[in-house]
């Protein structure tokens, strides 16, 4: 005799493994959009049923217009649980989205040995030319192409900050090596009527008495944001009140920095960054050394396989001289969804305990309705309906108000759609991570996902009671 | 009494609609609960305190903040120089140590991220763990004694241990990631209390300096990050204007140069770095919040107004024999409320247990801070959250019921 | 009649507005009712006597006239008053009995008293005394769906009594009953109100349980009729 508890345990197991990869599969947000029509298909089969089988849901329609109030204040739950997940999942979609688009998978990325991020990269200037020169690595002019960056967090006072609020920006600044070479190997242009900045990366101001202006370029969404950072007067005085323009200064204790362009990378990581000459601003903040070298492969190929070179992954052709992380600029930014990831979860978490709140309220209302109809169900099952109609019928009810509230949720859940927002991607624990700018994108995937989960409520707040319901005895029932 | 007794009766008439709405009320309440915690204690890390401000001294501009150690002595003191100078009531100094125990293989299984510090300030510095009870805290205390009687010893947290599969008394190798070729052999000599540390490792700071010099010793060449190990210093100082008075003293002093430093409070400084993840506390607690909160009182809304529909014959027999309309209101609402207070309070008492005493925290990672405490508020946030929630929800119903009129009683017949 | 009456209705009428018609349920109707006296009303459906009923025991107002219950004014109360009036003044039996399902025999007949200010033991020796005048002292935890139809409508004559009201008003106590049942229930009301001098008005159409009272009262078209069409409870 086998174990109870070890057979439940197993079919539990074998249950989970073998439900988990369509989980995966649709909650990837990119194949989430086919849950739409699954949805529609599936409550269309159900109405397809209700209709050959001749079910009385005229029966049931009126009676969810009749009890108009209960319907409404049920739905209620359904729309505000799939608004609330839709608008998460827009969030984490962005997020998701912004991390995607940033890497070029030409591009490779090199850190430090055991770096997983920029912030706590080290890398030796002396070895970074060894590493640009290997076969692979795209040459221009005979010289490779690669980008040396160096990476900070500035900590930026505010101007004047409100009482209670944060008192600094942590301002992600690239101190470049060469920006022209840079510019080559991330592609970005420039808006017109800004230009990169000059090969001193520095101009003399106005005032004679003032050390010369740092030029910086910068995404627009960090130039968004400095621009409300900056003084009263200030943003009085200035020609575009909601983002810096080329000429604008950013003041930096005694120093200024001066936009000399603002960069096309809206959608990236890159748009919350402010870059720099490296050897002006490097200096002026204690930092010489150098976090990140991008270089520039030849192809995509190229670049996986320069990544395995310098990871160590092929044994007998792997890079000796020093040891290196490296990884496709795809890769990388795809590990820095770690944040969104763990938004994921808690969101899931959410939602499911939300959800769990919206059965127990559907529920009750099946329930009630139900017991209010006892006689009637009895009526219908002396008519001859059968039992499995009575459960379709009532099971049916439910899923209306499902389907209601969850396409309402939806239709308010997607006015989040392309709201601007803040937050942090990182590749794990720990203080590091980017602060970012970026938009909710609610696409088809995430309503797909709303959708499901309000009509999965439906059908199980649902199911309970309609089974209950279909168990009565016509006479019984009757008597009442 | 009696009313109690009868409306706790008509509750365990449906005891499947009671159960139903409990369950509801409990699972919304629950979340509602972590968020709050997670929310009240950044708050608290992020309001400033009116006495014993803690202040964190670091670099002026650049994040991660690197300063040589031979900053450490006069910023331990608070930059004072003159006899009328503040001084600080206490103080400690952090260098982060990022390594793995195994080289080649960095992951999650041998991962080590460890604060170099004086031993003895863990339990006069440290949050939480200066306040710990009697029991744990001779215990964090014998570890720190075996700290600093070998250098090489090392705390580390419980789930960090189990990670790595060591127990207290192995010895282990610990190869550093931010510091190049810097390898520390350690011994474990205790775990942290179970809670905020569970990940986090203590290393003593003069065997990391010991470390350092030895490197150039051998080298013959400094390390490169010789000059760049003190990553913070923390001082204590009584009241805001003792703080003001040492913030002047460091901007002040000639021996800050290069990089110069500056000081803040500990609130600014965990708040700053917080303004990254702002949206995402709003949403948190001006969305989704609100939008639980609303589902309760919608769940328990519908919950009474099923109940009270059902029995609107019932309570005009009470207002035949002589109920007034305003006690039937009370009637309802008072189920509603004892079912809203109860569910409710068990819910987040119930939280505040297991998540503390069982889990140890809610795991959540948020820019340094990895695990949350369900606040002492929990114990009453239940019953609150259920008291609102259920008034809201059934005041509507309630008033419903003075449309019931008495001579609805009377038999249809005549 | 020499006894004062101690309900008094003079000149009452009672219309309802069905959309923009008057509907008169009541005109201009005079009754007393003397104290200690068993008065059964009798009449067609729609003759008015539920409403007339209605009115006495203070559920309803009437649009015209007075009525006046012991030295109190029913007809001018509001709601609340009328509500502490009917507490402590009037007893109501009703053909569905109308216990509450959830409480117990003994506390649906105390249920009236935890109006009143009476200490817990008052409370429970008066409803005791109550379920013994009724017979059913051994069934005072019983819960309404364990007693049958006839012990369930006695619980509800006890709960009628227990406040020591000036008057009892039943409406069809005996419809919903077997005949040996109703019977016992109109024996018991007798009973009732020769030993305790209540005063007792009682609707039924059934002319066997009217004539188990002094005195019978028709009512026809809102009216009082001295001759009544005796075909027309038949049927009941």
């Amino acid at each position: 005799m086998g174990d109870k508890k070890s057979i439940v345990l197993e079919t539990l197991t074998n249950f989970i493994s073998f439900v988990s990869p369509f989980f995966f599969y649709f909650f990837s947000l990119e194949n989430a959009w086919r849950l739409i029509p699954v949805c529609f298909g599936l409550f269309g089969l159900m109405m397809l049923i209700v209709y050959v089988a001749k079910i009385p849901i005229n029966y049931n329609i009126r009676n969810l217009k009749v009890r108009y109030r209960t319907t409404l204040l049920t739905a209620m739950a359904f729309i505000l649980v799939t608004a609330v997940l839709t608008g998460l999942m827009g969030f984490i979609n962005g997020l998701k989205r912004l991390a995607q688009a940033t890497g070029n998978p030409s591009n490779v990325i090199v850190l430090s040995q055991g770096s997983t991020d920029e912030g706590i990269s080290n890398l030796a200037f002396e070895n970074m030319g060894d590493i640009a020169q290997q076969d692979g690595v795209k040459r221009q002019n005979d010289e490779p192409l690669c980008s040396r960056e160096s990476y900070l967090v500035l900590s930026l006072p505010i101007a004047e900050p409100v009482p209670g609020s944060p008192t600094r920006r942590l301002l992600q600044v690239r101190g470049l090596f060469d920006p022209v070479a840079s510019a080559e190997v991330h592609e970005f242009g420039l808006i017109s009527g800004g230009e990169w900045f000059s090969e001193a990366g520095v101009r003399p101001s106005a005032d004679p008495n003032k050390a010369p202006l740092v030029e910086v370029v910068l995404g627009q969404g960090i130039a968004r944001q400095l621009a409300g950072d900056r003084a009263k007067a200030v943003k009085e005085k200035a020609r575009n009140k909601d983002q810096l323009e080329v000429g604008d200064t950013i003041p930096l204790d005694t120093r200024e920095l001066v936009v000399t362009g603002i960069m096309k990378t809206e959608g990236t990581t890159f748009d919350s960054e402010v870059w720099a000459k490296q050897s002006v601003i490097g200096p002026l903040l204690g930092k010489t050394n150098f976090t990140t070298l991008v270089l520039r492969a030849t192809g995509p190929e190229q670049a996986q396989k320069l990544e395995d070179f310098f990871m160590g992954k092929d044994k007998d052709f792997k890079y000796e001289k020093s040891q290196v992380n490296a990884f496709t600029e795809t890769n990388y930014y795809k590990s820095q969804s770690q944040t969104s990831i763990q938004l994921l979860v808690g969101t899931i978490l959410v939602a499911t305990v939300m959800g769990f709140g919206g059965v127990m309220g559907v529920m009750n209302t099946m329930f009630a309705a139900i017991s209010q109809r006892v006689k009637d169900i009895g009526m219908l099952r002396l008519l001859g309906f059968s039992r499995w109609r009575i459960l379709v019928s009532f099971l049916t009810e439910s899923l209306l108000i499902a389907l209601l509230g969850g396409l309402i949720g939806c239709v308010l859940g997607y006015m989040c759609n392309g709201l601007q927002a803040t937050s942090i991607i990182g590749g794990g624990a720990g203080p590091g991570g980017k602060a970012v700018v970026f938009r909710v994108v609610v696409d088809w995937g995430v309503l797909g996902i709303g959708l499901t989960l309000s009509m999965l409520m439906g059908f199980v707040g649902g199911l309970i009671p309609a089974m209950s319901a279909m168990r009565f005895k016509p006479l019984e029932s009757l008597r009442g | 009494m009696k009313f109690l007794m009868l409306i706790f009766k008509n509750l365990r008439r449906n005891m499947v609609r009671s159960l139903l709405t409990s369950a509801g009320i409990m699972v919304l309440v629950f979340v509602i609960t972590l968020i709050w915690s997670i929310l009240g204690f950044l708050d608290m890390a992020t309001s400033e305190k009116a006495a014993n401000f803690k202040g964190i001294v670091t670099e002026k501009w650049s994040i991660p903040s690197q300063l040589p150690f031979s900053y450490a002595a006069t910023l331990e003191d608070g930059a004072a120089r003159e006899e009328s100078d503040v001084k600080p009531m206490d103080s400690m100094t952090w260098q982060f140590f990022i390594g793995s125990v195994d080289k080649t293989n960095i992951g999650f299984s041998t991962f080590i991220f460890a604060f170099c510090m004086e031993p003895k300030k863990l339990l006069t510095m440290m949050d939480e763990l200066d306040s710990l009870q009697p029991g744990p805290r001779a215990t964090l205390d014998t570890a720190i004694k075996a700290m600093e009687g070998n250098r090489q010893g090392i705390i580390v947290g419980q789930k960090r241990l189990a990670a790595i599969e060591k127990k207290v008394g192995d010895k282990i190798k610990v190869f550093g990631i931010n510091y190049r070729d810097i390898e520390l052999e350690c011994e474990i000599v205790g775990t942290f209390p179970p809670g905020r540390y569970d990940n986090n490792t203590c290393i003593n700071r003069d065997y990391l300096n010991a470390s350092l010099d030895a490197f150039k010793a051998a080298k013959g060449r400094p390390h490169p990050l010789a000059e760049k190990t003190l990553n913070l210093v923390w001082v204590k100082v009584p009241t805001k204007d003792a703080f003001s008075k040492m913030s002047n003293q460091i901007d002040s002093s000639p021996m800050f140069a290069a990089p110069p430093v500056k000081i803040e409070t500990a609130s600014s400084g965990v708040s700053n770095f917080l303004a990254a993840y702002k949206d995402l506390l709003m949403i948190l607690r001006y969305l989704l919040a609100p939008a639980i909160i609303i589902t309760l009182t919608v769940v328990i809304s519908n919950a009474i107004s099923i109940s009270v529909r059902e029995r609107r014959k019932e309570m005009a027999v009470l207002k035949v024999i002589g109920f007034q309309p305003n006690q039937i209101i009370l009637l309802v609402l008072g189920e509603a409320i004892l079912l809203g207070v109860v569910a409710g309070a068990i819910s987040s008492i119930g939280t505040y247990y297991f998540v503390n005493r069982v889990i140890g925290g809610i795991p959540f990672q948020i820019a340094f801070f990895s695990s949350f405490p369900v606040l002492d508020g929990a114990l009453w946030w239940g019953a609150a959250i259920g008291f609102i929630t259920s008034f809201a929800g059934s005041i509507l119903p309630a008033l419903s019921t003075r449309s019931i009129k008495v001579v609805d009683v009377f038999s249809k017949v005549a | 009649m020499t006894e004062k009456p101690i309900v008094r209705v003079s000149h009452v009428s009672r219309y309802f507005k069905r959309g923009s018609e008057r509907v008169n349920v009541l005109n201009d109707l005079d009754l007393n009712v003397p104290e200690g006296q068993f008065l059964a009303l009798m009449g067609p459906s729609g003759s008015g006597k539920t409403t007339l009923l209605n009115l006495i025991a203070g559920l309803d107002t009437p649009s015209e006239g007075e009525i006046w219950v012991g030295d109190r004014c029913v007809s001018t109360m509001n709601e609340s008053q009328l509500a502490r009036w009917r507490n402590e003044h009037v007893g109501f039996v009703f053909q569905f009995y109308h216990l509450l399902p959830v409480l117990s025999a003994y506390e649906n007949v105390e249920l009236p008293l935890l109006l009143l200010p009476l200490s817990a033991k008052k409370r429970r020796e008066q409803a005791m005394t109550a379920l013994e005048l009724v017979g059913l002292e051994d069934r005072n935890s019983h819960l309404p769906s364990q007693l049958s139809g006839g012990q369930q409508q006695r619980v509800g004559i006890a709960r009628a009594i227990v406040t020591d009201p000036t008057l009892i008003v039943a409406d069809e106590p005996t419809g919903d009953l077997d005949a040996k049942s109703a019977h016992e229930i109109l024996d018991l009301l007798g009973t009732l109100q020769r030993s305790l001098n209540k005063t007792i008005l009682m609707v039924t159409h059934d002319l066997r349980a009217a004539r188990r009272a002094d005195r019978i009262q028709h009512l026809d078209k809102g009216r009082l009729v001295d001759q009544p069409d005796e075909s027309l409870y038949e049927a009941g």
